[in-house]
């Protein structure tokens, strides 16, 4: 079976939060240098999804990734854990695009690939963390779409998959091809091993524009977005430590208890 | 005449004495051939170069029994039995051959016996037996009684000192029976001499005398041939492989690490026996589970289940036990018949049965079990192709640790997600310094390391280094946020791959940049730069800190001025003192600062106590013990009555930082790097 895998790069999330700065006029954020952006957490369950539905069934996988000549890090990341193939979109049209546009971008990379049996995304994307360009995605491309996938299996040219709820989860089934968007309950993703890591050494990315797709940049107007941002600004972190303490170890743990109860 | 000069029962004694020899002979070389072949299993590996020095070094390490005698400290004198017993051997082997081989198997006796000659060796060999019973009551009064915690009182050490003791009473009374019948009244040799006059006094007729030499000396016979058939068969063989051991030890760089093929296989590491190398097998023999490393591992030594005396106990039963087996497997696979070879059961999995997880995990790599093995083990390579195969083939770790490789695998630095973290390149700041661009050249460069660059409290340390080298005029540049990890913690914790491949880009790197020589902050960075880059074509000089500094107060370049007047005590980095044999120039360092009062802790330089850190632990969640590593080397640094602990090493530093705070000492007792002190010393206030 064949898989395509959305992956985005971003900034990296484990950054000391001090070193996150941004820029409120133009609302965007300033990569601090030094600072190798990485492959977003949930896309990376995603492909790790993909990885295991090839161990089982065979098949290829194919990453693309919408950003800078960079993102080549990331579709090679992918390789390394397993994917086959990888293409990096970049476009001067392609920069600050909302959920909708980036969605329209990827749908169109996607159906010049075809014959796939199942796109996965993550769940959301570790910086922005809208989670609407999966279900987007779905709709452009005419899919089902299942979302907060924690285990992804083929029977049958259907994918069944346990997705999270609340309370647990539920098993959805739906047929092929369908687009499932992945969460990190899906477990941590492998470490790449030696053949995958040469062949992401060795392998050139090639670069998609705006027209190699057929993407009308009309489409990716910011007139034509959806979302705009109004105002951008680092949260405040505020800490305070208390200790709880008691006479016993068995009376600090009551006291701990009420105070947790009452923060509730 | 020689006892072989006599028929028995209508046989020559001659007849007897090589059908003995020849059953015994036999006996051995099925043995020793079966336990070659066992070697054989395990993978290729080059350690045939350098063969006159190989000679040389097993020479020097067994002659003088540097082997054991470098062992011996105040509170554990064994060595010198050893010594003692290994001397008076190659006596007793040597007297073997002339007295028993040549005058008794050959026929040569009349050229031998009663000469001058004979009279001296025996005479010697008295005195040996003397000493060698003497050694016995000793080893045996420790082994039964006193117990020491490194041995396990096995029946096997019981029977081969009550073996050698035989041998001892039957070369004393072949001697006096000689004596007697031959009615010699004689003071020499003194042991035999005396029992003889005892025999003759006791009344024993002409003949009873003669039949009694002749007895004791077929017995003496029967037990040396005895002797030569158990030696394979028990612990001692390392009698027979730890010389060969010794010849093949590594020439250079202590640990050596086999660099993991990237492509073409399909499993990494050792999960089978014979994924080792016959060198790694040939180790198993060697061991004569003397426990040296048992009393000396820092994991074991804090109640964690790794005994380094253990795996390789276990280790060596297992292929003993898996062998046979595998042995058939080769013969049959060899001779193209399938069928049946499928059928036999597959051997136990190493993994989890004979060497665990924990054990596994629990190592630091700090060498002091190889340090102190008298019979040139190497643990610690064992240790990680176990771990390679975890991280690599099977893709089970700690989670601690696969997080640490993720994080070398798409950060470059094994340090994300800590709260004091900088970014990499940060600490230049504000400082006028050579940041080497592409196209830039550079004879020195300063590499900083990745704890040196990113964690708050070793980057002033690093700020340190880059003010002392600038008063002392050293021209040098430094990489800034350009600069990666070396690869050292994913090669000690297993993941081969990502270490390779931060190897080849650091030496294109360096290549590009037109380096020399480099300057390291880390140990950990030094030994890898300087003893593994040149596998992977990168031959630089490799500098530590501590040389530089030592060099350039030597040369007075470097004026140390400021007095500290701190007792202080100084902890070896294990990749610095024991992987490196640097121990002189942090010292020399600390003995130019003036008004220093060096005060060492008892586990000091070769014997020095692991921090805690390396091997990857330094991210790699400690495994349950009765107590942290690091807490018991602070223990140590209390004991010395120092303020200042001085270290050379960011993860030292950061483990001493951490157990003074968790002790709450934090008052009393500082950890420094040695370059911050040299730093202070310098400037003029």
């Amino acid at each position: 079976m064949n898989t395509i895998v959305c992956v985005k790069q971003v900034l990296d999330p484990e950054i000391p939060p001090a070193k996150f700065k941004i820029d409120p006029e133009a609302k965007q954020v300033i990569p601090p240098p030094g600072v190798p952006p990485v492959i977003s957490v949930y896309d990376e369950r995603a492909v790790e999804a993909a990885c295991r539905l090839k161990d089982k069934h065979k098949g290829k996988i194919t990453v693309i990734s919408m950003g800078s000549a960079k993102a080549s890090d990331v579709i090679k990341h992918a390789i390394s854990m397993g994917a086959d193939d990888g293409f990096v979109l970049q476009d001067p049209a392609f920069e600050n695009l909302d959920s909708f546009g980036t969605a329209y971008v990827l749908g169109k990379a996607i159906q010049k690939i075809g014959g796939y049996d199942l796109v996965l995304c993550g769940r959301q994307a570790a910086d922005w963390g809208a989670g609407q360009v999966g279900s987007i995605l779905a709709e452009i491309l005419g899919l089902p779409v299942i979302t907060l996938a924690c285990d992804v299996q083929a029977v049958d040219k259907k994918v069944r998959v346990k997705r999270m709820v609340n309370d647990g989860y539920e098993v959805v089934e739906a047929p092929m091809p369908s687009l499932v968007t992945v969460s990190s309950e899906i477990g941590l993703p492998r470490l790449p091993g030696g053949m995958g890591l040469m062949m992401a050494r060795k392998k050139q990315i090639p670069v998609w524009k705006a027209q190699d797709i057929g993407a009308e940049t009309s489409q990716l107007d910011k007139a034509n977005a959806h979302t705009e941002i109004t105002a951008l600004s680092v949260p405040t972190r505020k800490t305070e430590c208390e200790i709880v303490t008691g006479g016993t170890p068995g009376e600090a743990a009551s006291n701990l208890a009420s105070k947790l109860i009452k923060l509730l | 005449m020689s006892p072989t000069g006599v028929s028995y029962w209508g046989i020559p004694g001659y007849v007897i004495f090589w059908v003995l020899f020849a059953i015994a002979l036999g006996l051995f070389a099925q043995r020793a051939y079966f336990l070659f072949r066992l070697m054989r299993l395990g993978k290729p590996e080059n350690r045939f170069d350098r063969i006159g020095q190989r000679i040389k070094t097993m020479l020097v390490e067994l002659v003088p029994q540097w082997c054991t005698l470098k062992t011996v400290t105040r509170t554990d004198r064994a060595g010198i039995g050893h010594a003692l017993f290994f001397w008076c051997f190659a006596l007793f082997f040597i007297s073997y051959i002339i007295f028993i081989g040549l005058a008794g198997g050959f026929g040569l006796s009349s050229l031998i016996e009663r000469t001058p000659f004979e009279t001296v060796y025996f005479s010697i060999l008295d005195i040996a037996a003397a000493l060698v019973t003497l050694t016995l009551i000793v080893a045996a009064v420790r082994r039964y009684v006193i117990r020491p915690q490194r041995l396990e009182p096995t029946a096997e050490a019981g029977f081969i000192l009550m073996m050698v003791f035989f041998l001892m009473v039957l070369h004393v009374f072949g001697g006096a029976f000689d004596h007697a019948a031959r009615g010699v009244h004689a003071s020499w040799p003194p042991l035999g001499g005396a029992l003889a006059g005892l025999l003759r006094n006791a009344g024993l007729s002409q003949g009873t005398l003669e039949a009694g030499y002749r007895g004791v000396w077929w017995l003496h016979y029967l037990v040396i041939l005895s002797f030569m058939v158990y030696i394979p068969r028990s612990k001692h063989l390392h009698i027979l492989a730890s010389p060969v051991n010794a010849f093949f030890k590594p020439l250079g760089p202590k640990v050596v690490l086999e660099p993991v093929p990237l492509e073409g296989v399909e499993t990494f590491g050792a999960s089978k026996i014979q994924d080792f190398t016959w060198k790694d097998l040939l180790d198993l023999y060697a061991c004569a589970v003397c426990g040296r490393c048992h009393v000396n591992c820092p994991a074991q030594l804090t109640g964690k289940t790794l005994s380094p005396r253990e795996v390789i106990h276990n280790l060596k039963e297992h292929l003993l036990e898996a062998g046979p087996g595998l042995l058939a497997r080769q013969t049959e696979a060899s001779s193209e018949s399938p069928s049946e070879t499928q059928a036999r059961t597959e051997p136990k999995a190493m993994i989890g049965n004979v060497v665990t997880e924990e054990e596994i995990w629990a190592c630091t790599t700090c060498g002091a079990c190889q340090e102190v093995c008298p019979v040139n083990i190497e643990h610690i390579r064992k240790i990680i192709d176990l771990r390679r195969n975890l991280v690599m083939t099977q893709s089970k770790m700690p989670e601690s640790a696969q997080l640490m490789l993720r994080n070398m695998q798409s950060r470059g630095h094994p340090w994300a997600g800590i709260q004091s973290m900088r970014l990499r390149g940060d600490w230049t700041s504000g400082l006028d310094l050579k940041i080497l661009a592409e196209g830039d050249n550079a004879d020195t460069l300063f590499w900083v390391g990745c704890t040196g660059a990113l964690v708050e409290r070793n980057v002033k340390a690093t700020l340190s280094m880059t003010a002392v080298m600038k008063a002392a005029g050293v021209d040098f540049a430094v990489l800034g946020d350009a600069e990666t990890c070396c690869g050292d913690p994913a090669r000690r914790a297993g993941y081969d791959f990502q270490f390779q491949i931060m190897a080849e880009q650091n030496i294109d790197m360096f290549k590009s940049h037109n380096v020399k020589e480099i300057v390291t902050s880390c140990p950990h960075c030094y030994n890898t730069i300087k003893h593994e880059y040149p596998r992977y074509g990168g031959d630089f000089k490799v500098v530590h800190y501590t040389q530089l500094i030592a060099d350039l107060i030597k040369e007075g370049r470097l004026k140390l001025t400021n007095e500290l007047n701190a007792k202080l005590t100084y902890h070896d980095p294990c990749y610095l003192g024991r992987y490196n044999d640097v121990y002189l120039e942090p010292r020399r360092i600390l003995q130019a600062i003036p008004k220093t009062k060096l005060e060492e802790m008892e586990r000091s330089r070769a014997t020095g106590f692991c921090c805690g850190g390396g091997g990857g632990l330094m991210w790699i969640e400690e495994q349950p013990g009765t107590t942290k590593i690091n807490q018991m080397r602070l223990e140590d640094v209390i004991k010395t009555g120092a303020e200042t602990v001085v270290t050379a090493c960011p993860y030292c530093l950061q483990m001493f930082e951490d157990s003074i705070e968790h002790k709450g000492l934090k008052d009393s007792l500082k950890a420094r790097d040695l370059v911050e002190l040299v730093e202070a010393a310098m400037k003029q206030s």
